[in-house]
């Protein structure tokens, strides 16, 4: 036991003498969830979806048009548009520049046209290099239009009688007439008012977790969601950049050499094993560290999580010793385990969130630690013993570990 | 000319070391693939909502107005559901009270509570949750017009809503004229984001080894400038991620239809693309001293440079501050040159200021990379 304890001093010590790789393998995960974090992350207003670029193309230059830009200037709607008049070439410009999502054409005698309560179309140019943006702005404009549509219809006789005004020189019109007028519209607008100040029917978007809805995530807690897959991945990296050590003193005959001393096989062999375990279990802890201290991630009961992470660790070690048993050389380990690491993350939800995955995907998923150590995050962070994921992983780790400490020996002693 | 065949000679030989790999093809081919159907079909699922998007709609109204209500709200796209009590499950469910035509009719304001499930489609959500704005909007107008009478009456004899201002979408003139699909967004994305980790983990790892291993110096015993070889080391490079580019885009093209706009242009982009990473791959080759430092600082610098370029998902859903901090990315020029191309059908003219910040971006890199080269460790 001392023996395998004095190997693996000497192996931390040398890993500590050049340590870049692994810091570099440190940084990738933090600084993934710190981008994905920050552009997926609901800012300070809630709001998830930067303000909207709008161009607005007048062609119509009247007073239902400036209503109309009017608008886009009410406070709850500058949060989600911002509007820019211009002409069509400047508009497309701008769309190609990744300047605009869409472009909103008021076609000419739009005024005109609704005060004579005929049909009048609005033209929304998509940008085709966006694909959610242009349609927001689309179901807005849907909207706007019914909003004009029934404002038109209420006041139809007022409609009309402003387009003769527009059309009589100003000295044919009988001014005397428009007395009568307006104390029309005025009671018209007192009764509207009570359907409209406040609103009598509107929604109310309830964030409850109520009946199978969920509630919305702050950016903690996506930076939460998102670490742990993350911390995974790069684990089984770093794990087999250590562990690489067996197959690099095998192939240049450092191994040879030392089972000429008095060190046993299983000495040699467990304290790789074990390196390669307190290695993971190190780098999770600096990263959970870094995770807590920079991004505020909510792990959930501590000590269940270090249980996970030690688990996973354990299953990292132990998938590698099996599979630097079965590699012949250094070469073929790396271009192995590389492919093998990404595979596990991507089916295994390190790159996106299971549930938006194809079943397919989903399906291969559940053979990767990946899945189990990221389903394990979630249940400790919702305060539940993460029982079946621990199971699995451990369970599975000493399967592996089965196999891999009779065929290490072999290759040893070859 | 001796000169060009020599050039030509050791990168022929770098391309056919590197194609004889076994896991050569895994890596330019099959992990690509993975993530071009991944993301393809995550971003076909949110381009096309389900044809009709699914409201409940639990309608415990005592009057007629709800009945009124829901006439409104039905649309081709919609598909109402309508249950007495709330159920466990749903992904958008919309609550009519028991007095909601009481109310209605007594003139008092409700707000009614609207539940969507955050998981599912935000485009349906969109969709359902903009009809419901339409149709409380066409029934106010309705009672704005019916005035101040009877409001129990009002269902018997009414003035029915016209839809006067209607809204016709589309896409700019020569631009598209169908939807694009998500692998149109996913293959230029995965693409570039594998030119930059297989050149510079590759062409990184191999410049480094024939440093190590003495290949380089003995090659120079040959009658081979130093400056060759350099050249050579860069051109293999570049034939490297033009290759994986073509693979990716012919395979693109075969089972994913994939529509680049102009495909020499686009060639053109992604050859000069690859030409800054395969610089940039012998810089770091003649750097690091170490394979894992290699792959290390190249799954970094790839992953961060595709996130922010583009290649992972839409710019446009990406806050002002990052989508400028994005210009640092070579991969934000080569996507944003490929959207032109594709989305605009845009000329050599429109990717022409991209071309030349990734000539320039090559140009610097190639500098520092032939600076640092090194023969011998």
């Amino acid at each position: 036991m001392r023996r395998l304890l004095l190997i693996l001093k000497n192996d931390v010590r040398r890993h500590l003498k050049s340590p870049l790789a692994i810091i570099i393998y440190i940084i990738i995960p933090l600084a993934m969830t710190g981008l994905i974090g920050i552009i997926f992350g609901p800012g300070e207003n809630e709001n998830t979806l930067p303000p909207i670029q709008v161009v607005l193309v007048d062609h119509d230059k009247s007073l239902a048009s400036r209503l109309f830009l009017g608008a886009f200037d009410a406070d709850q709607m500058k949060k989600m548009f911002q509007v820019t008049v211009a002409d069509e070439a400047e508009g497309r410009k701008r769309m190609e520049k990744g300047k605009a999502s869409a472009m909103v054409v008021i076609p000419e005698r739009f005024t005109l046209d609704l005060l004579d309560i005929k049909p009048v179309t609005l033209e929304v140019i998509k940008n085709p290099a966006e694909q959610f943006l242009p349609d927001v702005v689309e179901e807005f404009m849907n909207t706007m239009a019914v909003i004009l549509s029934g404002a038109v219809q209420a006041f139809e006789p007022e409609a009309r009688g402003i387009r003769t005004m527009l059309d009589l020189p100003v000295d044919a019109f009988p001014w005397e007439r428009l007395g009568p007028e307006f104390g029309k519209a005025q009671k018209k607008v007192v009764a509207a008012m009570k359907y409209l100040n406040p609103l009598l029917l509107s929604l109310k978007e309830e964030k409850t977790k109520a009946a199978g809805a969920k509630a919305a995530l702050s950016r903690t807690d996506i930076f939460s969601v998102i670490l742990p897959g993350m911390a995974i991945m790069f684990l089984l990296f770093i794990v087999q950049t250590v562990m690489r050590d067996m197959i690099s003193e095998r192939q240049d005959g450092k191994l040879r050499r030392m089972l000429t001393t008095p060190l046993r096989t299983w000495e040699l062999i467990g304290a790789r094993i074990l390196g390669g375990w307190l290695m993971g279990i190190v780098v999770l802890l600096v990263m959970v560290a870094f995770g807590t201290l920079v991004f505020h991630v909510h792990w959930g009961p501590f000590g269940w999580f270090l249980l996970l992470g030690a688990v996973g660790a354990f299953w990292t070690a132990a998938f590698f010793a099996l599979m630097n048993a079965l590699v012949r050389n250094r070469n073929q380990a790396g271009a192995l385990g590389a492919p093998i690491i990404l595979a596990f993350s991507l089916f295994g939800g390190s790159m996106m969130n299971p549930e938006g995955m194809p079943k397919a995907f989903r399906t291969v998923g559940i053979i990767t630690p990946n899945r189990w150590f990221i389903d394990g995050a979630a249940l400790i962070r919702d305060g539940r013993f993460p029982t079946v994921s621990l199971l699995v992983l451990t369970i599975s780790g000493v399967i592996l570990l089965a196999f891999a400490v009779p065929a290490l020996r072999r290759r040893s002693t070859v | 000319m001796k000169h060009l065949k020599r050039i030509f000679h050791i990168a022929g030989n770098d391309v056919r070391i590197m194609v004889s790999d076994k896991t050569f093809f895994f890596w330019t081919l099959m992990f690509p693939i993975f993530f071009i159907v991944l993301f393809g079909l995550l971003y076909k699922s949110s381009d096309n909502a389900p044809p009709a998007a699914e409201l409940i709609v639990v309608n415990q109204d005592q009057g007629r107005w709800g009945a009124y209500f829901l006439e409104k709200i039905k649309s081709p796209g919609i598909e109402l559901k309508i249950v007495a009590t709330e159920p466990a499950e749903y992904n958008r469910l919309i609550i009519l009270p028991p007095d909601f035509s009481a109310k209605i009719e007594a003139r008092k304001d409700q707000a009614l509570a609207f539940k969507k499930r955050e998981d599912a489609s935000v485009k349906a959500a969109a969709r359902v949750e903009t009809r419901l704005y339409q149709a409380i909007a066409r029934v106010l107008s309705e009672l704005v017009l019916y005035g101040e009478g009877d409001l129990t009456k009002f269902l018997d004899k009414h003035s029915e809503f016209r839809d006067l201002v209607q809204v016709k979408s589309r896409f700019p003139e020569k631009t598209v004229t169908v939807v694009p699909s998500g692998f149109d967004h996913s293959i230029p994305g995965a693409t570039v984001q594998f030119i930059m980790m297989m050149v510079m983990i590759y062409g990184g790892i191999s410049v480094m080894e024939e440093r190590k291993k003495g290949i380089m110096g003995r090659m120079l015993f040959s009658p081979l400038s130093t400056g060759e070889l350099f050249q050579a080391k860069l051109l293999g490079r570049w034939i490297m991620g033009m290759l994986q580019a073509l693979m990716l885009f012919v395979v693109g093209k075969i089972f994913f239809h994939l529509n680049l706009g102009s495909v020499p242009l686009s060639l053109l982009v992604i050859a000069v693309f690859s030409l800054a990473m395969a610089a940039l791959s012998v810089f770091i080759g003649s750097l690091c001293t170490k394979e894992d430092m290699i792959i290390g600082l190249a799954v970094l610098l790839s992953n961060v440079f595709a996130a922010l370029g583009g290649c992972w998902w839409p710019s446009e859903i990406v806050p002002q501050g990052v989508r400028t901090a994005a210009m640092i990315s070579p991969a934000y020029w080569a996507m944003d040159a490929l959207h032109k191309l594709r989305f605009f059908q845009g000329d050599f003219s429109a990717i022409l200021p991209h071309l030349g910040i990734l000539l320039g971006l090559s140009l610097i890199l190639a500098f520092l990379a032939g600076r640092y080269f090194k023969i011998r460790e």
